[in-house]
């Protein structure tokens, strides 16, 4: 069992060992239809080849006058309408199989993003991700519809024709079962030139979209820097190599060798008949018949190029898929974890920790929290603040060493419990292009309208509110650009409020407030303060200096820590913010290091 | 089905296009590939007549055989065959290996030509359309595109096949070709039907796909906020919405496709039967021979293909002009920004002028009104005031971000709305609020802004900012990978990286957006340096949060609701005991130390 932080408790579980398994597991969903996508194309194949039969029958009665012309005509007729009627129940059938296939791999796609840990999704870029939840289900659609289909009706093209050939004269076999032999070969082949084509094409079209999402989301400072050439150039280039794979792959398409073979096979049959003919093995009528047939060979022949693409561009676009599915993901939401409401004890023991094989972000930090303290944490920028706080909710996990939450290490914790108590402002606000009521109660969807006005009040974010047109209904832009920092950061800070954590995060995220309520978002951040435990990091030097511990971080290691005032007699480093305001600091004390 | 609907209306740019506008839309791009496309509907054509060539040689070998007896030649007929088919191997690959080149690039293009129209959309167009959306325009409805050309070149060739058919029946039977052709018609009229019901449907899958696209990105994007407020299952739940009514559009969709041809097919059945029996009756009359009736027959089939393709293609064209029409909506929307010449300034010494502006956003929403102001080149002006009041938008417009309503705005005395927008820009250095920065190295970003820099400038560059010291901090030093939007870094790395961006650029405008609020304390001293050295020697419009770079400006601007409350420096403004006394009293007080003692009572 795959680990993960989200699973949906009736998801239906497919087999995820290998691509074909996969599809077939989650194909075989459909058994009824399936068995119809099977059957049809028997049912159709067969009437299809009984028209010339029937055809040539006719010919026989208007040459010999004996039977009913008519009675002919009805028959080619019924085979012709049973056919028809079959091809467009099969089409029926496997069009619904494929939008469920769609639709169903998408769901455990975005299931398994769900519960993919941080680590996973700071590797993946979010373009490439779109064109593999877009383009590469849409490849999965063709798969089944045409694709494998058209296998069907391949096989059975081969199948039946042969079959029919067979019952007019065995030995007219001979040049038919050697084309289909060679046929096979020749297809292998070439499936194996294309697929490395079309794999290379879907990669690239997630490079494109990649690029393509990120000039866009960082238009501001591609304007702003004028660089929309660069972006023009880089999109291109990408688009291009994207052509370049295309036509690569057309002119694999154009070598395509049954289609020739096809025609050889076709000369041999001939020749092979009219001997027969010759010897008066075979009339006449038998002739026109087994060449009608031979030419039904040449659909399965000719649509292979299309099917042997269609099925490739599904087999590569489900690895694409799987791929994320099945990648390993470090942090499972442990369900049978502990459960209980948080005191707020926090320990860090000598926790190390690095992103992959990356020098350490953070070593042997030590030191602990009791309930309802305010740390603030301090350091310069790239120091590991915000990595040491993402570590408490476990966005990521340590290397080395343990954090303890009452005593009871954060990974033995059920995620649930966990993270539902811990709330985290980042520094990165990021709002959902939605209505502000919505993002607000995003941790409390049932929450009442009295609940998030009163959390906004908290927050200092109900004034602006209402001064727009539509207040809490207000929609906020893409990514939220309508809004200041200010806006945004009180928006969050709300939404904290209405969660009601018992641990809070707040990193650096009320630095970019700007109004005059400076104040009372100073009290609210006070109030929201009490009775929980709170990781501070913040620019605020007021909110340093009264924090109830601080600890000053450099490049990962724990420099100092105590109060304001210890630290100012005995961090160097602490001493360092205060250096420019124009007063008199304690002397420095000469400490034996702890 | 008006439900599955919901939430798939179109964009405010949409438009409908004109079937006659769509095709010389689509021929502008066609045209510069006219003859490989013609190379192959011809190779289509040829491909197809050899097939047909088919069964005539068959029926000519048998006659041949028939006529000589035992001792007739079978080599020949064989041969012949086989030349044939080889005839037709040979036209297939000549049009595949053409065909390929012609969609690659109608599609590179026209890719181009949308990527190009997004990247002139002024930021009021992205503060409108999700980009995940825009995305899918882009790429999606680009590669959906592909079909039009595919079935232009089918569609050419099947044309004239079928007239090359037509000739050939009338010339072994007029009566016989009538009856046929008596029931195109009918044909052609299933096959309008279709069209519409195709057309609709499928711009309603064009537009679920877009809304899929724009989950996505944004749930993804967002996926940390969902995780720590354990928020999965309720995004979940929506996608699965988005998800589901994709199904059933599409499902809608697929149905109607498949359609089409069996339909077709089935009348075709009936026009087949008819001649069987009629050609079958004439023979046994005597009128026609039996071997006309037989290639009669023969012929039929091969002439109901390409009709019935047409048909079918109709349609099916229906899908790549769904997706064309939305890529030309995004070609065609309307820029707000609009410049009146294109007058390349070589060098700009940045005195900006306000004359009697008027801004809004939104209609409704004034954020400026009547606004005037005069910055001399070579100024630091501190911007000041409430969230809303006016700041940001007031950056902007310098940027030519955002399109003005009424009033001038004048960049060394010229109208800037006469200068070419991007030689304007190259002027002006501009760190946003939140920094972005693009996957890649450190240097690839501080180069951003300026390609063409050696990595010693880059170098130099970031060595001046913060006294370089933050680079020691990077893993890689300044060849760290930055991730996607820059995830790798520290939002205060971030922002160091963003001013050493516009440092290498050398802008004579240089504006700061709150770019310096959340760096911390200890670098905050080392960036007012290097800010110290950026502003230097050049015009600065600063929105400030810190309290050493507003004692710094020339000038302090207070701003209330899109209005000059106050200006002045720092001391003459406080000595003043107005609003800003008030708004450095509640704003920038708390990062002087007497504050920062008293706070203790505050959150006490």
């Amino acid at each position: 069992m795959q680990q993960s932080e989200f699973t949906v408790e009736d998801a239906y579980q497919y087999n995820q060992r290998g691509v074909f398994r996969w599809l077939w597991s989650h194909i075989s969903r459909y058994r009824l239809l399936v068995i119809a996508s099977v059957l049809f194309p028997v049912l159709d194949l067969g009437l299809y080849a009984m028209v010339p039969v029937f055809t040539g029958r006719a010919v026989d009665t208007v040459i010999t006058g004996e039977g009913s012309l008519w009675r002919a005509t009805l028959l080619v007729w019924a085979a012709m309408v049973g056919s028809g009627l079959s091809f467009w129940s099969t089409s029926l059938a496997t069009e619904t199989i494929a939008q469920h296939l769609a639709v169903d791999t998408r769901e455990e796609l975005y299931r398994s993003l769900l519960g993919k840990s941080q680590i996973f999704h700071d590797r993946q870029r979010v373009g490439d991700i779109m064109a593999r939840a877009t383009e590469d289900v849409f490849q999965l659609n063709l798969f089944v519809s045409p694709g494998l289909r058209f296998v069907t009706d391949t096989i059975l093209g081969i199948v039946v024709p042969l079959l029919y050939i067979g019952l007019i004269s065995p030995s007219l076999l001979l040049v038919p079962v050697i084309f289909v032999f060679t046929y096979i070969i020749s297809v292998r082949r070439y499936a194996s030139r294309l697929l490395p084509v079309i794999r290379n094409q879907r990669n690239q079209y997630g490079k494109m979209n990649s690029v393509l999402e990120e000039s866009i989301s960082g238009i501001e400072v591609v304007k702003a820097s004028t660089q929309e050439w660069f972006e023009r150039i880089r999109f291109g280039r990408n688009a291009r190599w994207f052509r370049d794979l295309f036509v690569r792959q057309g002119q694999i398409e154009a070598r395509y060798l049954p289609l020739l073979l096809f025609g050889i096979a076709l000369g041999f049959t001939f020749l092979h008949s009219l001997w027969l003919w010759q010897q008066g093995v075979i009339g006449l009528a038998e002739i026109v018949a087994v060449m009608g047939l031979m030419n039904i060979l040449k659909f399965p022949t000719f649509i292979s190029i299309f099917s042997i693409t269609l099925l490739q561009g599904g087999i590569a676009g489900a690895e694409r898929i799987l791929h994320i599915i099945t990648a390993d993901t470090d942090i499972d939401q442990n369900i049978e974890g502990h459960q209980a409401k948080i005191e707020g004890k926090l320990t860090f023991k000598d926790v190390t920790f690095h992103f992959g094989d990356g020098k350490p972000v953070l070593q042997s930090i030590d030191f602990t929290i009791e309930p309802g303290q305010t740390v603030a944490i301090v350091g310069q920028t790239g120091s590991g603040k915000s990595t040491l706080t993402q570590l408490v909710n476990r966005t990521y996990d340590v290397t080395e060493g343990s954090i303890l939450v009452d005593g009871v290490d954060v990974r033995d914790w059920n995620i649930a419990s966990l993270r539902s108590q811990i709330a985290n402002i980042e520094q990165d606000i990021f709002l959902f292009s939605r209505s502000i009521r919505e993002n607000i109660a995003f941790g409390m969807p049932d929450a009442t309208t009295e609940m998030i006005e009163q959390a906004a009040q908290d927050a200092q974010a109900h004034n602006f509110i209402s001064s727009f047109g539509e207040g809490y209904d207000t929609e906020i832009g893409d990514r939220g650009v309508m809004l200041s920092g200010g806006q945004r950061q009180r928006i969050a800070l709300a939404r904290a409020f209405l969660a009601n954590p018992r641990i809070l995060i707040l990193d650096d995220s009320t630095s970019a407030i700007d109004s005059a309520t400076e104040d009372e978002i100073q009290k609210a951040i006070g109030r929201i303060q009490e009775g929980r435990t709170t990781l501070l990091i913040t620019h605020r030097l007021s909110q340093i200096r009264w924090a109830d511990l601080i600890v000053v971080l450099d490049s990962g290691k724990v420099v100092g820590i105590g109060t304001h005032e210890d630290l100012l007699r005995t961090s160097p480093h602490y001493r360092r913010i205060f250096a420019r305001y124009e007063i008199e600091l304690p002397p420095l004390e000469e400490l034996t290091p702890a | 089905m008006g439900f599955i609907m919901d939430g798939l209306d179109a964009e405010e740019y949409d438009r409908q296009y004109s079937d006659g506008e769509l095709v010389k839309r689509i021929w502008h791009y066609f045209k510069p590939r006219r003859k490989l496309m013609l190379i192959v509907a011809f190779a289509i054509m040829a491909d197809s007549l050899a097939s047909t060539a088919i069964p005539i040689t068959i029926s000519w070998g048998v006659d041949e055989v028939e006529r000589s007896g035992a001792g007739a030649n079978l080599a020949l007929p064989t041969l012949v065959l086989i030349g044939v088919g080889s005839i037709a191997w040979v036209f297939n690959l000549i049009r595949r290996w053409y065909s390929s080149r012609a969609i690659g690039d109608v599609v590179l293009s026209l890719r181009e030509d949308a990527f190009n129209a997004v990247m002139d959309r002024d930021l009021s167009f992205y503060d409108r359309f999700p980009s995940g959306k825009i995305v899918s325009r882009v790429t999606s409805d680009t590669q959906a595109f592909t079909q039009v050309v595919d079935l232009t070149m089918n569609l050419l060739s099947q044309v004239l096949l079928i007239m090359l058919l037509i000739g050939y029946l009338f010339f072994v039977n007029v009566t016989l070709t009538l009856i046929t052709l008596a029931l195109a018609p009918l044909i052609i009229i299933v096959s309008l039907a279709f069209r519409n019901i195709a057309r609709k449907t499928v711009t309603q899958s064009r537009r679920v796909a877009a809304e899929v696209n724009k989950h996505i990105q944004e749930t993804i994007s967002g996926i940390r906020v969902a995780k720590t407020f354990r928020q999965e299952n309720a995004v979940y739940d929506e996608f699965s919405d988005v998800n589901h009514q994709s199904y059933k559009i599409n499902l809608v969709t697929g149905y109607t496709f498949s359609s089409i041809f069996p339909i077709l097919n089935l009348m075709a059945g009936f026009g087949t039967v008819a001649l069987v029996y009629y050609g079958g009756l004439r023979a046994q009359a005597g009128t026609i021979s039996a071997g006309e009736w037989f290639l009669f027959i023969q012929g039929i089939g091969l002439f109901w293909f390409p009709l019935t393709s047409i048909a079918s293609f109709w349609s099916q064209f229906q899908l790549g002009l769904a997706a064309g029409e939305r890529i030309f909506a995004l070609l065609d929307a309307e820029p707000n920004v609009v410049q009146h010449d294109n007058v390349k300034p070589a060098t700009i010494k940045g005195d900006i002028t306000f004359e009697n502006m008027t801004f809004a956003y939104k209609e409704g929403e004034t954020v400026l009104d009547d606004f005037s102001l005069h910055i001399p080149a070579g100024q630091t002006m501190a911007l000041v005031g409430h969230t809303g009041s006016g700041k940001s938008s007031i950056t902007k417009l310098v940027a030519r971000f955002y399109e003005f309503q009424s009033g001038k705005l004048l960049i060394d005395g010229q109208d800037i709305r006469s200068f070419h927008l991007e030689a304007y820009r190259k002027h002006i250095g501009f760190v946003t609020q939140t920094p972005f920065l693009f996957d890649g190295t450190v240097v690839d970003n501080i180069r951003y802004g300026k390609q063409e820099a050696s990595t010693e400038e880059v170098f130099t560059v970031a060595q001046q900012v913060g006294g370089g010291d933050w680079i020691r901090t990077l893993p890689r030093g300044l060849h760290t990978e930055v991730g996607e939007r820059g995830g790798n870094l520290s939002m205060g790395q971030r922002q160091l990286v963003a001013l050493a961006r516009v440092l290498l650029q050398n802008p004579s405008i240089f504006v700061l957006d709150e770019a310096t609020a959340s760096i911390d304390p200890l670098t905050e001293t080392l960036i007012q340096e290097g800010l110290d050295v950026v502003m230097q020697n050049r015009t600065s419009i600063i929105i400030a949060h810190r309290l050493s770079t507003i004692r710094n400006a020339d000038r302090i601007i207070v701003l209330d609701h899109g209005k000059i409350i106050e200006e002045g420096t720092h001391n003459q403004l406080l000595e003043r005991g107005g609003h800003y006394a008030d708004l450095y009293n509640t704003y920038f007080r708390h990062q002087s130390l007497d504050y920062i003692e008293q706070a203790g009572q505050l959150l006490a």
